[in-house]
């Protein structure tokens, strides 16, 4: 019995009963109280009158004295039983209503939705922890690639905004808090089809914690974090969690490759961005003097990124105690550090903001960044700056201050994780890309303008596996050679190229940056492409159909139904033997 | 002492005794059995029956399910009560009264399976 029907049981004992009582009351006082028939003799209504009688009279519906009309004594019985029955109905309707308005009751009603819905389940989820700001941009990311989502989120509140989220897969959510393994398990942690688990709570404790949980009640899944602290983050490696993001430190090493390589930076923007949305200018992030405002996680990971290159810094911030600890490294012996908070002029100016070439205003505090930003924009508007903006909230005001660079944590780590979930071959992409040379970078972006114009493409992976590419895999095991550009010819036109690149090959560990058209692919290849929505479907469908495939490679086309098979080897029986012996020789050795 | 308990008890006891009474007597003859007392062993088997609504229990369950038992076998001995008097109106025929209080006697060995069960949970409650 479920909790839910027991709970019913339960509370509507008492109704129940008093409506038994009631009815059997009425019944007996029915039977006994004395009535006249037509004859005028005396006469008692049977135990199957009474029940007839109280029964429409209790429920109002009232049909009249039948089968005689009724004494005065009856009457006054019938009195009594109208309302105690009644009576007896409003209180055990009043019940119900208050029972469907128990919070207990209601709870117990939504976790036995939730877990209704989550063993309906049977297609592979993900199991989101914590549904703030990045949970959020997360279930929308992965909704939209048609991946299932659940979402465990300990606050009530913000878990009532999602029946209102409108996403295109329906999203079932449980209140509860992550850091009790009973409620992860609850939530489908141990279900066979969880595929992995996020832990972006707003707490490095909580992350750290369902981590754990993960990896020991279901050490097969994918666990991916968010954290925001060193010591967190090594930690939660220290047990094996598959990823862990850190916001500033990715934003750090995408800042560093803006300021050093604008094209791979490009790359790397239209590749990780949300597929079909207009593509972004390239950002060209001068040379020379930066102020780093606000010394914490997110300006020591910066400071750090551009010392590298020997950028010469100055850092604001209010706390004696980094100042101590910085000037007491040897190699932060050519930077200044200054005492104040940064959003007035004269800590700016004694900072050098006039001259400096970018400003980054990296405190944990929405106010001080935005006055940050507006101070030195006045004291020098050729100023490059980079905000850091802690709350969704003021995204108008950040984007109203034309800041160069909005750095966004929630932002970053949903474009980390949907980039890890929807393509790990990306991760592999973006990581060689990083050793080539920006040289390589302006030729793969303008390869790609070229094919795809002013929308950032999807991002897909091929797998060439009976399972993903039955038609492909077929054919290749057949001995024909296929290359990777016959798969850019469309399926419906096959002198048209799909829009579409191929970006890499992985065969057996080995990756190939960039494959040219002309290499064979393998059966197990793996292949990334990225494209536009349209030839993401083409391909997948040359793919899987084999009259499609054997279209593109001007095969034969073969007829599948049993007739057509048998008229069609007849029909080429004749043909061959109509055509000169060496043609048929020829023919013979094409086929093997 | 828990009153919960008195209440259970006694009206799971009434159900057996009210039973037992009707029960009770030559097998077709209407004299012995009297239809007020059928309506009273009806009702107490139905609070019985809700009085063990909602007990998770493996024997809460058991003694639910003795209950429906009950109730089931005693609601068809009070329609072929009816369905003779009212329906057909043959009366109470040696036939059909063997039929009705046969159907009792079959209640009667549940609701009697009933309080086993309950003087089992009683005694093991002494542990």
């Amino acid at each position: 019995m479920s909790v839910v029907t027991s709970i019913i049981l339960r509370q509507m004992r008492a109704p129940f009963i008093i409506l038994i009582m009631g009815y059997s009351i009425a019944i007996l006082g029915m039977v006994l109280t004395p009535g006249i028939d037509d004859q005028g003799n005396e006469w008692h209504m049977s135990i199957f009158d009474a029940i007839y009688f109280v029964s429409y009279t209790a429920t109002t519906i009232g049909f009249g004295e039948i089968p005689y009309p009724l004494s005065s004594a009856q009457r006054m019985w019938a009195l009594v039983t109208i309302y105690v029955t009644v009576t007896s109905w409003f209180y055990a309707l009043g019940k119900t209503l208050s029972l469907i308005q128990d919070p207990t009751f209601r709870e117990a009603l939504t976790k036995n939705t939730f877990s209704r819905n989550l063993k309906k389940i049977n297609e592979s989820f993900i199991l989101i922890c914590g549904f703030g700001e990045t949970g959020t941009a997360l279930a929308h990311a992965l909704t939209e690639r048609n991946i299932r989502a659940v979402i465990i989120e300990r606050d009530n509140d913000k878990l009532q905004t999602l029946p209102l989220a409108d996403f295109p897969v329906f999203v079932p959510g449980i209140q509860g808090d992550a850091r009790d393994p009973e409620q992860l398990i609850r939530a489908g942690l141990q279900h066979k089809k969880c595929a992995a688990i996020i832990a972006v709570t707003a707490s490095d404790e909580t992350n750290l914690k369902i981590a754990i949980s993960s990896k020991l009640l279901n050490p097969k899944i994918c666990v991916i974090c968010r954290s925001e602290l060193r010591d967190f983050e090594e930690n939660m490696f220290s047990f094996g969690t598959d990823f862990v993001i850190n916001p500033f430190q990715t934003f750090a090493n995408i800042f560093a490759m803006a300021m050093h390589s604008p094209s791979l930076h490009l790359l790397y923007d239209w590749l990780t961005g949300v597929p079909n949305t207009s593509l972004t200018n390239p950002v060209y992030i001068q040379e020379g003097h930066w102020i780093i405002c606000g010394f914490g996680r997110f300006g020591q990971s910066l400071y750090k990124q551009l010392i590298r290159y020997e950028t010469p810094v100055t850092i604001i911030d209010p706390s004696e105690a980094k100042r101590e600890k910085f000037l007491n490294k040897p190699e932060n012996k050519n930077n200044d550090f200054i005492i104040g908070s940064g959003f007035d002029a004269h800590t700016l100016k004694l900072a050098g903001v006039e001259e400096a070439a970018g400003l980054i205003s990296g405190s944990d505090n929405d106010s001080n960044n935005l006055s940050i930003i507006m101070t030195a924009r006045e004291l020098n508007p050729e100023l490059f700056t980079v905000a850091r903006q802690n709350k969704k909230a003021n995204e108008k005001l950040f984007i109203a201050t034309h800041a160069n660079i909005l750095m966004q944590p929630s932002e970053i780590i949903a474009r980390k994780i949907r980039t890890l979930l929807n393509s790990p071959l990306m991760i592999a992409f973006l990581n060689k890309a990083r050793h080539q040379d920006p040289e390589w970078a302006n030729i793969a972006i303008s390869r790609l303008s070229g094919v795809l114009g002013e929308e950032r493409p999807n991002i897909w992976t091929i797998s060439v596996t009976k399972k993903e590419a039955k038609a492909l895999h077929l054919t290749l095991n057949l001995g024909r050679v296929i290359r990777v550009g016959n798969l850019l010819q469309d399926p419906r036109a096959r002198e048209n190229s799909l829009k579409s690149v191929a970006l890499l090959l992985k065969r057996n560990n080995k990756l190939l940056l960039m494959p040219t058209d002309d290499i064979a692919i393998k059966a197990d290849d793996q292949i990334l492409y990225c494209g536009t929505p349209v030839a993401e479907r083409s391909m997948k469908w040359t793919l899987n159909d084999i009259h499609s495939l054997n279209y593109i490679m001007t095969y034969e086309d073969t007829p599948d139904s049993f007739v057509w098979r048998k008229l069609h080897s007849y029909i080429k029986r004749n043909d061959r033997r109509r055509r000169p012996r060496a043609q048929r020789h020829l023919d013979h050795s094409k086929k093997h | 002492m828990n009153r919960e308990k008195v209440v259970f008890s006694f009206f799971m006891i009434l159900a057996l005794t009210l039973n037992f009474g009707f029960f009770a007597g030559s097998v077709d003859n209407p004299e012995h059995h009297n239809v007020y007392e059928l309506y009273a062993v009806v009702i107490v088997n139905l609070i019985a029956t809700i009085l063990k609504f909602g007990d998770r229990s493996q024997m809460g369950a058991m003694l639910l399910a003795t209950s429906l038992v009950a109730l089931v076998q005693l609601l068809s001995a009070s329609l072929v009560w009816a369905v003779a008097v009212h329906v057909n109106e043959t009366g109470l025929t040696p036939n059909t009264m063997a039929t009705i209080v046969s159907l009792s006697g079959g209640a009667m060995v549940a609701n009697i399976i009933s309080v086993v069960l309950l003087i089992i949970e009683t005694a093991m409650m002494r542990h």
